[in-house]
């Protein structure tokens, strides 16, 4: 006799389910299940994955859905076919909708609106009351359900080893025959092996809040909820055999398959009454025309021919108009965007003004696409401008209805961190032991394991307490923990959405998402649509308005002249501040030796410093052979065609996966799993298999074991950050826009980036700096010139002055720059003015504090003490009128510059008065240090000291605890680096200054210039120094040996002067 | 007569007290840290970590980064005013209105006490070496006005006296900070140019009041003495303890009774005075000859029922020896407790009557036969039997749960399951006769199995698989086996018997 087991409940429903639902799947298909069905509390987000695995195990999984009533008791639901399953994800998404993210309001009245074709299974209560029997209401609820769903209804009833099992099920026949609901055998399933109890008690922990040696009654009295083999299933109701056929008759009820969900596109995406592929034929010729100027090449004309050929073969049309649809729209909204992607590296895109890339520089992409033995859908990624990516997203939700459109969910897994402090918590650890725990997860090695290691913080693998801790730790970690949304890929449908997947609300106002994540959407064959942010495309928006203000020029992303060679000039000479993708220390050393001469060498520049080629240690061979040092020589002949286009070095992802497919022999579909592998199970080392797989079968092939095993390490770097060469064109593009406007126009591209901070790596003083250095002239923020953006005033030398604009000012509001430019006419002379426009006077403060006021006449400290004095100023009705109080003229000390330039920083992180190295030089020639210009004229090898402010601390994962940090002083800045061991030595130093000194061997290859630190100093001391007159008294009690007090916040003299400059920043 | 005032200061305080605590932590870096807005915030910081420039502010995990072998230790929450609230008492040696200034100081009213030390710096020397001694480092000023001497006792030099007249011309060098402002108006200062007290002390008051408030001039104000600072002064705590001295020795056990039953009558009172009751108290006689006898006595219940402690105390008076007699009594409460009290309904029979008349059984019974003759078991959160009850702490002990009733449980549960030898018919039924100290008892009705697992994170081990078993003559029984059937390993246990 069969069995399938009906009431199932999977990690889904979190922190109740102790598995996966795969690993449901996979137990059910072990133990000669034919069927087995998934029931989550109020959801669905875990069946695509379950019948994901059961194509895989041949097995059938029935679609449950347990309903958990605000008005009733728990009733589980199956769908018999197609409209009961979109009825249901109706009823779901109803609940969701009604209620906030993560929570979903159900009541009976909804359960009979929606329940035809569907099966139901009653759940009852857990215990019996004090005379054996269940409570009355179970009994009314029931009748009710009786009456409203009829021969769809059944009873759950099972035997978990609990000691009134015999008089349970003794009630429940009496229920059954009473009011004629058939019994179905169920075993209330929480993990798929037993084993999984103790992850299963420790959810309810995290569940509960509660420690373990606290839950108590909260946890299962025993390990029974396991996915039991039939037979054990058959004797448990030995007695019962009916319970075990009726669910089996309820399993075979239940054929729907989530395979007969259909996805159909969106109709309005044609005008006309055109087919989708005609108007995508139509559309794509007159794009072709404006774009080619009514004279389209003959070979553009046979790329499009093939193309659009292609797509009416995959039945692509409504994919690609779909996305023209709201890429259109952004352009009518002068909103820049940008496509991505191999399908978005077309001539048709580029016809249908999806992407800006020239395809005359791009024969390939498109073509392999095409050309790809997979038969995957195309993904099209589209950046728009940050500041206005929900324009589009709303649009969407508008043009197709909150029902038909729904951002796509991402499953946000438990990673280690999590983990070990929610299981550490769960078990009593304290929050300390789990912090270093946490922070020692790479000292858990597997000899520390086998006790033959101890960590550094002492654990002891031999306390089986926190072996208990670490094994279910591990258990826990890929668990999903909530469902997100996606960064803004799109689900958009002709039917109901809410009929294919419940849609739920997401955290943040106006928006609604599904509960599938990208994979499951692809399982099932739906078409996403990516609509992405990208803070470059509003600088460049802000960029080419400001050029169409000043120069009356009108830029667009396709009519930036091409292949300028003076802007390869700037790039190859790393002079890219602020530029796209390749601002970083590491871009920026690279580009000198890559020496980028055309748009290929960018597509290259951007895909070169990742993780990929890096821990495949690819860069160097490929820069080898770039310079000439080394010959252009293929692994093989086969592999030739793949690594042609970048010299024998396989740099992008695609090369990588394609050397599987070639050279180990994988089928296209392994590749693409071994890639998600590397993405999914890296943290959890599932990829060991892999590593075999690939190696061995491209040794087999004749390739030389290390070769292959730099193409797994690369895979590997890949798996985190991918970053295929069709991305990395798209960026290209926008790389060279950035850069040639940063060459011709650098004043348009300072203000352009100042106003679309925070971006990129740098900060306002760098930005500033650089943009001087480039003959702009910067001019202070005042409240008689200056308005809230950076702006653009008249042209000094080459270019136009840049103003700062009030945004610089820390503190200082939008409405308070409003009200301030609005009262502004034509000009201000008094602050009493600026108060009665309307300005708070916190906001006169943070100007004062600014230096604002210089076009009245008042310095900084004499305009705080104006200000200051409007508090009891009677407002308004004597207006303009000299505070008699005030007769009496008070004369403030004289500021220093040095203390000018600290309250700059303090008050807009930059000052145009001077840099604060410049301040002490003087004391730093003493030493001997070098000014960071004079470092090119040096020798390599020569021993030097630096110093300057830290600007960055970089310790990027790819570089063996290697520590990059930028410093900076007032001719230029300096890099450094500094090898791990050194940096434990000067720990504190390098942490602590502000103002850092180092001594090296300088490394000089072509214009890439690094210090080799040696050994480091903090100078922030000297800047306290300076001012000595006006500091009098601040350091009186540090001076004589007794402590500076530290009990009052205010009182640390020394700080309040240092704590205005940057602090650093650290990246990883 | 002229105030004078002296303000003691503990930069240090808190960590200073670990050390005395802890004497390897002397010297050492170490920071006490309090959560605060999901971050590891430090409070408090040794000398020598702030000689490495950590204050109280910064976070915890980035001194981590730079000082990875700190130590670092849980901020002490109320600590600082419990050791600022001793040693203000301790203080009171000096003068006696010592008053506690927090966070971390404390000032004495120090007005005409100088001169017991020989003078205002003999007097500071001597408080500050004391301290000193103590292991606290400790800073301290005197002047006419308790603002000045917190000024100097925080920012000055060296000094430590402010002559009297003198306090703010001794103030001009000293920062803003000194006058005790907020942050924002020091801040404001700072801005200005105005750093030192001399810089602003003698510009126009309403150009001040307009532009810092009155605080500003009102701190001034307190620095010169022209306003009043009110020191509100620590109460020493009050010692349950009366005395009775006998004009003649007392030898007879009727004399004692009277003197010990006068003296808990004065207690008493005063204990109902304060809303408050005896936990355990000691009665100590002191004879002629210098020998001293006492007995003491414990409730359940604090007390303040002279006639009940007086029963607690006859158990025990016999065994004095008074010899040539008494000349002094004592007695001391050494626990005191706050009797609360339940607001009782009229009609309502409530059981506070009742707990108290337990109580004082309870009190008879244990002086009478040793404390661990009486029991009481709760209800415990476990499902593993032998962990499912616990022993009441104290009368007071209420049940967090009820018992469990949804489940079969015996009245009688044996401290260790008892091995017996059973008949059982296989996979999982129960037995069908089983026998038990010799005696055979063939099963009638049954019912089961119950499956209890291990509780894993306490100990490993196999399941039990419980039975309520009915026999012949219709005694119920509770038995289990252990483990699984299969491996011929299990074995079967009697662990209740139902009523």
């Amino acid at each position: 006799m069969k069995y399938t087991e009906l009431q199932v409940t999977s990690n889904f429903t979190f922190l109740r389910g102790g598995s996966h639902p795969e690993e449901l799947v996979q137990q059910a298909a072990e133990l000669g299940y034919d069927a087995i069905a998934i029931a989550d509390r109020n959801t669905l987000a875990g069946v695509v994955r379950a019948h994901a695995a059961g194509r895989i195990h041949s097995l059938r999984v029935i679609i449950g859905c347990r309903l958990e009533l605000l008005d009733g008791s728990p009733l589980i639901a199956y769908p018999t076919d197609l409209s009961a399953y979109a009825r249901l994800s109706t009823l779901l998404s109803e609940g969701n909708l009604r209620a906030e993210k993560g929570s979903c309001h159900l009541y009976k009245a909804d359960i009979y609106k929606y329940s035809q074709g569907m099966r139901f299974v009653a759940i009852p209560p857990d215990s019996l009351n004090a005379s054996f029997e269940f409570d009355a209401s179970f009994h009314v609820i029931l009748q009710e359900y009786r009456q409203q769903l009829g021969k769809n209804l059944y009873l759950a009833a099972n035997r978990s080893y609990l000691a009134n099992d015999a008089k349970r099920m003794f009630r429940l026949a009496q229920l059954s025959e009473e009011l004629v609901i058939p019994l179905v055998a169920t075993n209330d399933v929480h993990y798929h092996n037993p084993a999984r109890r103790e992850l299963q008690d420790i959810l309810t922990c995290i569940r509960e809040k509660c420690t373990i040696q606290k839950a108590g009654f909260r946890l299962h009295q025993n390990a029974e909820r396991y996915l039991k083999p039939a037979e054990e299933m058959q004797r448990l109701f030995a007695q019962y055999p009916q319970a075990i056929e009726r669910a089996q008759e309820l399993a075979d009820a239940c054929q729907f398959s989530l395979d007969e969900l259909k996805y159909q596109y969106p109709e309005e995406i044609t005008t006309d009454g055109r087919t989708p592929q005609e108007e995508l034929v139509h559309l794509t010729w007159k794009g072709a025309n404006e774009r080619f100027n009514g004279h389209i090449p003959e070979s553009v004309r046979k790329t499009i021919e093939m193309e659009l050929e292609f797509m009416e073969r995959k039945n692509y049309a409504s994919y690609f108009l779909t996305v023209y649809d709201y890429v259109r729209e952004a352009n009518e909204r002068k909103i820049l965007c940008q496509g991505r992607g191999s399908a978005a590296n077309s001539v048709v895109c580029y016809c249908l003004g999806i992407t800006s890339v020239d395809p005359s520089k791009f024969k390939l992409l498109f073509a392999r696409f095409m050309s790809d033995a997979r038969n995957e859908p195309p993904d099209i990624d589209v950046d728009f401008e940050h500041e206005r990516r929900e324009e589009i997203m709303q649009y969407i939700y508008n043009k197709y209805g909150r029902d038909r459109a729904g951002i796509v969910a991402t499953v946000t897994q438990v990673h280690w961190k999590g983990a070990i402090r929610d299981v550490g918590k769960a078990m009593g650890l304290s929050t300390d032991a789990i912090g270093v725990l946490s922070a020692t997860r790479y000292e858990l090695t597997e000899e520390w394991y086998e006790g033959k290691t101890a960590t550094s913080e002492g654990f002891d693998a031999n306390d089986p307490h926190l072996r208990k801790v670490l094994e279910i730790t591990n258990q826990y970690i890929g668990f999903p923990r909530q469902l997100g949304q996606h960064t803004g890929g799109f689900v958009i449908t002709q039917g109901k959405l809410t009929e294919l997947c419940p849609v739920l609300n997401a955290r943040m106002a106006n928006r609604t998402n599904i509960e599938w994540n990208k994979d499951d959407i692809e399982t099932l064959g739906f078409l996403k649509v990516d609509v992405l942010a990208l803070g470059m495309l509003t600088c460049i928006r802000k960029a080419f308005d400001l050029a169409e203000q000043h120069y009356g020029l009108n830029f667009t992303l396709a009519n930036i002249p091409q292949d300028d060679p003076k802007v390869y000039d700037m790039i190859s000479h790393a002079d890219t501040i602020g530029v796209f993708q390749i601002e970083s220390r590491a871009q920026m050393s690279m580009l000198p030796r890559l020496k980028p001469r055309c748009f290929y060498d960018l597509v290259i520049e951007v895909a070169i410093v990742r993780p990929g080629p890096i821990q495949g240690d690819m860069v160097h061979p490929y820069l080898r052979r770039r310079e000439g040092k080394d010959p252009v020589e293929y692994p093989s002949e086969e592999l030739k065609e793949i690594l042609g286009r970048t010299l024998g070095v396989p740099l992008f992802q695609e090369q990588a996966m394609e050397i599987a497919i070639v050279a180990a022999g994988f089928t296209p579909a392994e590749a693409d799993g071994l890639r998600r592998s590397m993405a999914t199970f890296k943290a959890k080392g599932k990829v060991s298999d892999w590593e075999k797989k690939l190696i061995e079968g491209m040794v087999g092939n004749g390739y030389e074991e290390d070769f292959a095993r730099r193409v797994f390490r690369q895979l590997e770097g890949f798996g985190a950050y991918g970053f295929p060469e069709s991305h990395a064109a798209s960026f290209a593009l926008l790389v060279y826009i950035s850069s040639w406007i940063k060459c011709y126009y650098p004043d348009i591209f300072a203000a352009a980036l100042l106003n679309s901070q925070p971006m990129g790596f740098y900060q306002p003083a760098q930005l500033v700096r650089d943009a001087r250095e480039h003959g702009v002239e910067i001019r202070p923020v005042d409240v008689n010139h200056s308005d809230w953006d950076n702006t653009l005033e008249e042209k000094t030398v080459n270019f136009c002055a840049l103003r700062l604009g009030f945004r610089q000012v820390k503190g200082f509001k939008e409405d308070d720059a409003e009200l301030l430019l609005s009262g502004r006419n034509p000009r201000y002379t008094s602050i009493q003015m600026i108060f009665e426009a309307g300005v708070s006077i916190l906001a006169l403060e943070r100007l004062a504090d600014a230096d604002a006021f210089r076009s009245i006449g008042l310095d900084r400290r004499q305009a705080l003490w104006d200000v200051s004095a409007l508090q009891s100023a009677p407002a308004g009705m004597f207006s303009n009128q000299q505070d008699e109080t005030e007769a009496q003229q008070v004369q403030l000390p004289q500021m220093e510059l040095s203390q000018h330039i600290f309250q700059d920083y303090a008050a807009t992180s930059l000052s145009l008065k001077a840099h604060p190295v410049s301040l002490v030089r003087q004391q730093l020639a003493m030493f001997g240090v070098t000014p960071a210009t004079s470092l090119k004229e040096l020798r390599d090898g020569m021993q030097i000291k630096v110093a300057g402010l830290v600007l960055v601390r970089q310790r990027p994962g790819t570089a063996s605890g290697i520590l990059f940090i930028t410093l900076e002083d007032e001719t230029g800045v300096a890099n450094l680096v500094v090898f791990s061991k050194l940096f434990e030595q000067y720990r504190k130093e390098i942490l602590q200054a502000k103002l850092l000194m180092v001594e090296g061997k300088v490394q000089i290859e072509g214009e890439v210039i690094h210090v080799v630190v040696q050994r480091c100093m903090n100078m922030s001391g000297l800047f306290d120094k300076i001012p000595a007159s006006a500091k009098a008294g601040l350091e009186l009690a540090d001076r004589n040996g007794q402590p500076t007090n530290p009990g009052s916040k205010s009182v640390n003299p020394k700080e309040s002067v240092k704590k205005v400059l940057p602090k650093g920043r650290n990246f990883h | 007569m002229r105030r004078r005032f002296v303000t003691i200061w503990f930069p240090f305080l808190v960590t200073d007290w670990m050390a005395r605590q802890k004497p390897a932590l002397k010297d050492a870096p170490l920071i006490l840290y309090a959560p605060e807005r999901g971050r590891m915030v430090i409070k408090a910081a040794s000398k020598a970590a702030h000689s490495k420039g950590i204050f109280p502010g910064m976070v915890v995990a980035d001194c981590r980064a730079i000082f990875p072998d700190i130590t670092v230790v849980e901020y002490p929450t109320g600590k600082a005013e419990e050791l600022l609230e001793a040693l203000a008492l301790w203080c009171m040696r000096f003068t006696p209105a010592a008053a506690i200034d927090l966070p971390d100081g404390i000032v004495l009213d120090c007005s005409g006490c100088t001169h017991l030390w020989q003078g205002d710096a003999p007097y500071v020397a001597h408080i500050l070496g004391r301290l000193g001694n103590f292991g606290y480092h400790v800073r301290a000023a005197m002047a006419d006005t308790v603002a000045a001497a917190w000024a100097v006792s925080r920012y000055g030099r060296n000094q430590t006296i402010v002559l009297p007249g003198e306090q703010l011309s001794a103030l001009l060098d000293l920062p803003a900070a000194a006058l005790r402002l907020e942050n924002a108006v020091t801040e404001k200062l700072e801005k200005l140019g105005l750093n030192t007290i001399g810089q602003f002390a003698h510009l126009p008051r309403t150009a001040l009041r307009k532009r810092f408030g009155v605080t500003l001039l009102q701190r001034l104000d307190q620095v010169s003495g022209f306003e009043m600072e009110l020191v509100q002064p620590v109460q020493p705590p009050k010692e349950y303890f009366e005395r009775l001295t006998c004009t003649e020795p007392i030898c007879t056990a009727k004399g004692i009774e009277i003197g010990l039953g006068r003296l808990l009558e004065l207690l008493c009172n005063r204990l109902a005075a304060e809303g408050k009751g005896l936990r355990s108290a000691t009665f100590r006689c002191h004879r002629v000859d210098g020998d001293v006898q006492e007995v003491s006595v414990g409730t359940n219940l604090p007390s303040r029922n002279a006639a009940h402690l007086m029963k607690l105390f006859e158990l025990k008076t016999g065994q004095f020896q008074p010899d040539l007699g008494f000349e002094l009594f004592e007695l001391e409460a050494n626990a005191v407790e706050s009797i609360a009290f339940d607001q009782t309904a009229i009609w309502v029979e409530t059981d506070t009557a009742d707990t108290a008349a337990v109580a004082e059984l309870l009190d008879k019974i244990i002086s009478k036969r040793g404390t661990n003759v009486i029991h009481r078991y709760l209800p415990a959160e476990h499902y593993w039997p032998e962990r499912s009850y616990q022993l009441a702490a104290s009368i007071h002990a209420r049940k967090e749960i009820e018992w469990r009733t949804d489940q079969p449980r015996p009245i009688h549960l044996l401290p260790i399951p008892h091995v017996i030898d059973v008949t059982v018919p296989l996979p999982d039924y129960p037995p069908m006769l089983f026998f038990y100290k010799g005696q055979r008892h063939q099963i009638k009705k049954a019912d089961g199995p119950e499956r209890v697992e291990q509780e894993w994170w306490m100990q490993q081990g196999e399941f039990r698989d419980y039975y309520c078993v009915e026999d012949e003559e219709g005694k119920r029984y509770w038995l289990f086996r252990s483990g699984h059937v299969d491996g011929g390993r299990s074995r079967w246990y009697i662990h209740g018997f139902f009523a």
